[in-house]
């Protein structure tokens, strides 16, 4: 569905890249002309002039002195911090098999870390470990069981294949040192997957034959009276379920929900079309008409319209007649449209030519 | 005899969109066409239904972002220069094309259309929730709340006071608009986990929705699938599931009844296809085109070559879609109740700007229904959840299913490579607010709106429309700015707050910049 907001997308995006073109065209040369690594440094040698540049307002602005002046603003900074400082680690579910973690360990622990480890701290490796914990109060070691995850040495995030819907599950971050041991060094929450069928278990009270539940789940899913059943309604359901044909369109005016049809094989065109604009003047307090309508006239007595132009002739009959009734003028331009359109010619397309 | 019911549900939102400091915001313009082609026709159809003394039920979700927006002075004022500027260029089109009376009877009906909003516009004295809360009030429409600013619960679970302060603001500010609490929520993305309901509980709500697998895949099996609601286990909340199949009909793009070739063409507008000069003043003043509404063709084919749109074709089209989706709810209903031997419940939910603003003939399309349903036919019965609540309270008990109505049914569409950065920030965000509230268990004057303020900017921040936009690829710098502004605020605001050094003209600058909410308690929070 993601295609089929690419229209109103690709204006913004447009928008968007005029405004900073426009806002930021030294910029974007000094890092065209230097590109790489380099464009980065140009880039804050950028920012930190107009840092400078507004420094100097500032200290000039100072010259004017009101009361109220004196006051510094507090800056506001643009960008979000990289980190808080904070020892977190947070599990997300994102399907039935996959989970996302995110994590930060302060300064302080990881030094508490190091202390504690030693030499041995070096040599360890920044591991995941992920314990199935369903139907287990956790404490640390009472685990279903558990699987690592070797991550790279600075991540902070990681999204991890579980392969088990309905199960509940905890996350160490730690390091794996080399006689093995695992040293835990935050701890997630605990999340559980949804699972991704139904539910085994059937309520006695309202006990359902296993046929008419695979009917009504078929029904459910939009399969109608035919749905399959047995086996086979499973896997149908998935593939309806996971294609995000029926997803939701997020913000509708920004978009819309279904497909726009794309132009054919090659991506060239062209459109034309004519208009044709009239346009004269007599004294303010004449009566004009243009093909026999009456037409307001600009306080200085000018005018002008504006057609648009189907092909054929176009006989325009315009009168202006004076205030008093005396005098009516009469003029008739006669315009007409005759537009070819040849077929359409593809060259061969040779090599180097673009 | 009736043998079932229909539940019939509009989800409206858009996310909270206002910038006093500019003249002209394109994102504004969200809000203005869901105004014109989708929020005013329908007023028109509900009205007119009671008018015709017809009887009819649908249920339709407000998210306090939209309310807030369509009650704010400032966007009313913008929209009326908006519709102003769109009925100037119809009168413009109505001259341009007076040698061309395919095109000219289609600028008139564009004057009529936005004549007619602004005259219901400036009927409700420029406030068009006055209309529908009427409408809730002569019990034809049943208005639920959702997330205070669409929050994507799931994502929210490692931070359950979030998850509350979104319901406890939303329902305070449903109570002040519609002077009565909501009795049911659409869950912002239909995102539900479980234990959510807990919260949906402490706040009087009744019902929510989830997509069809939150119902299907809960423990123990639901006997009657998604054609009965069922009640979470521990709160006795009740859960209503969505039908597929009703689903696919209207919203499907390759099943649907909006790509009938007799339908509007969305994507011929005059804002891209006339002359630069003449269409400037009624796109975006950097000059870039954009949609103005004014659209004349019809959808004609598979090809880019389009015909003029013929509004009796599409009328009739309309009506045949009507009786086309009245006939197999019947059938759908008939086969289920002999199945279960019990009333079905079909619940029905869409995008509310799918009716109007992408499909321009929805609005009609729903008010032939309407009056089918009540000559035509003694099967289904229009209902609402509270009715339907009403007439069926028991109901089988279940855990539903952790699920959305997202790409995919679960949260990937909200946390994928091109937005799980935010959820570090958003969390540590959550967390400090807590921290907050915990601190400042009865703060007042400045430390009190300080206080509001940092709740204001982190619901904002929330709204799974930014996570949605950088999810979808293209167009990503709004929603990118939209994140990080209001988190960095939050941040400001919090470290202020924690070192004891208020702004007060700071402050002031962002409560006017983000004024929403001016009623909230950050206490909403814990």
């Amino acid at each position: 569905m993601a295609v089929l907001r690419r229209v109103k997308d690709r204006i913004k995006k447009i928008i968007k890249e005029k405004k900073a073109a426009a806002a930021e065209p030294r910029r974007r040369r000094a890092s065209r002309v230097t590109g790489g690594k380099k464009s980065a440094v140009k880039t804050e040698a950028a920012v930190k002039k107009v840092f400078i540049g507004t420094q100097e307002i500032t200290v000039e602005r100072a010259k004017f002195s009101y009361p109220g002046t004196m006051k510094v603003a507090k800056p506001m900074p643009q960008e979000l911090p990289g980190a808080y400082g904070k020892d977190k680690m947070v599990l997300n579910v994102r399907d039935p098999w996959w989970l996302h973690s995110f994590w930060e360990v302060s300064m302080g622990t990881l030094e508490r870390v190091k202390q504690a480890l030693k030499d041995a701290f070096h040599s360890a490796k920044k591991t995941l470990r992920v314990y199935d914990v369903t139907n287990v109060n956790f404490n640390g070691r009472n685990a279903n069981r558990y699987f690592d995850i070797d991550v790279h040495h600075d991540s902070t995030s990681w999204y991890i294949d579980t392969g088990g819907p309905d199960r509940s599950w905890c996350v160490d971050y730690g390091l794996k040192l080399s006689n093995g041991d695992f040293f835990t060094i935050l701890r997630s929450n605990i999340v559980h997957t949804p699972s991704d069928g139904p539910s085994h278990i059937t309520d006695e009270e309202w006990m359902i034959p296993d046929e008419m539940f695979g009917r009504l789940y078929g029904m459910g899913f939009g399969f109608g009276q035919s749905s399959p059943v047995g086996k086979a309604w499973q896997e149908r359901m998935k593939q309806a379920l996971f294609s995000g044909v029926l997803a939701s369109p997020g913000i509708t005016s920004a978009a819309s929900p279904v497909k726009k049809r794309l132009p054919q094989d090659r991506k060239f065109w062209f459109v034309l079309d004519c208009e044709l604009i009239v346009y004269g003047a007599t004294e303010p307090d004449a009566a004009v008409t243009i093909q026999g309508r009456p037409i307001k006239l600009r306080p200085d007595g000018t005018f002008t319209l504006r057609f648009a132009l189907p092909d054929g002739k176009q006989v325009i009959p315009c009168k202006a007649v004076s205030a008093d009734q005396v005098e009516e003028r009469i003029i008739t331009p006669t315009v007409t449209r005759d537009t070819k359109r040849e077929e359409k010619m593809l060259k061969e397309f040779t090599k180097g030519a673009v | 005899m009736k043998k079932g019911y229909l539940c019939l549900v509009l989800h409206s939102h858009l996310p909270y969109v206002r910038h006093p400091e500019h003249d002209n915001f394109l994102e504004e313009d969200w809000l203005y066409e869901a105004i014109t082609e989708t929020y005013l026709p329908l007023l028109n159809v509900f009205e007119k239904l009671v008018e015709d003394k017809i009887d009819f039920r649908i249920t339709m979700s407000m998210t306090p972002t939209l309310i807030s927006m369509l009650c704010d002075p400032l966007l009313q004022e913008r929209y009326l220069k908006h519709i102003n500027s769109l009925i100037e260029l119809s009168h413009k089109e109505i001259e341009r094309t007076a040698w061309q009376p395919q095109f000219q009877r289609l600028a008139i009906m564009y004057l009529n259309n936005f004549c007619r909003a602004r005259e219901i516009f400036e009927k409700y004295k420029r406030n068009i929730v006055t209309a529908f809360k009427n409408l809730q009030d002569m019990g034809k429409i049943e208005i639920v709340t959702c997330g205070a600013t669409h929050g994507f619960f799931p994502l929210m679970d490692a931070c359950k006071e979030s998850v509350r302060a979104q319901i406890r603001v939303a329902s305070g500010h449903y109570e002040s608009v519609f002077g009565r609490k909501p009795r049911g929520i659409w869950l912002p993305e239909c995102g539900y986990a479980p234990g959510h309901d807990e919260f949906l509980k402490e706040a009087g709500i009744r019902y929510f929705f989830t997509d069809t697998h939150g119902v299907l895949h809960g423990t123990p099996r639901p006997k009657y699938g998604v054609f009965a609601p069922v009640y979470c286990r521990g709160t006795g909340v009740a859960c209503f599931g969505r039908d597929l199949e009703s689903s696919k009909q209207v919203w499907s793009s390759v099943e649907g009844y909006p790509g009938d070739y007799n339908y509007r063409e969305f994507y011929r507008d005059i804002g891209f296809d006339l002359e630069f000069d003449y269409i400037k003043p009624y796109i975006h003043p950097d000059g870039v085109r954009i949609s103005t509404g004014v659209k004349y063709y019809r959808i004609t084919g598979t090809s880019n070559e389009k015909e003029p749109y013929e509004p009796d074709w599409a009328r009739e089209r309309a009506a045949d879609h009507a009786g086309n989706f009245m006939f197999n709810r019947e059938k759908q209903v008939e086969y289920l109740y002999d199945l279960l031997q019990k009333k079905p419940i079909i619940v029905s939910p869409y995008d509310t700007e799918l009716y109007g603003h992408w499909w321009y003939e929805g609005p009609m399309w729903l008010d032939f229904l309407f009056r089918k349903m009540a000559f035509d036919q003694d099967t289904i019965e229009l209902i609402t959840p509270s009715e339907y609540l009403a007439e069926n309270p028991r109901n089988q008990v279940i855990i539903p299913s952790m699920s959305s109505w997202g790409w995919k049914g679960y949260n990937e569409m909200w946390l994928q490579g091109s937005n799980d950065w935010i959820y570090r920030h958003l969390h540590i965000a959550s967390d400090r607010m807590t921290e907050l509230v915990r601190s400042f268990p009865h703060a007042d004057g400045m430390l009190k709106r300080a206080l509001n303020q940092a709740l204001r900017e982190l619901l904002l921040a929330q709204s799974s429309d930014w996570a949605f936009i950088m999810g979808t690829g293209t167009h990503t710098s709004y929603a990118i700015r939209r994140t990080k502004d209001h988190l960095i605020r939050f941040t400001r605001l919090y470290e202020d707050v924690k070192s004891n050094v208020l702004d007060m003209e700071w402050l002031t600058d962002i409560e006017y910049k983000d004024n929403i909410f001016p009623e909230l308690d950050y206490r909403a929070h814990q």
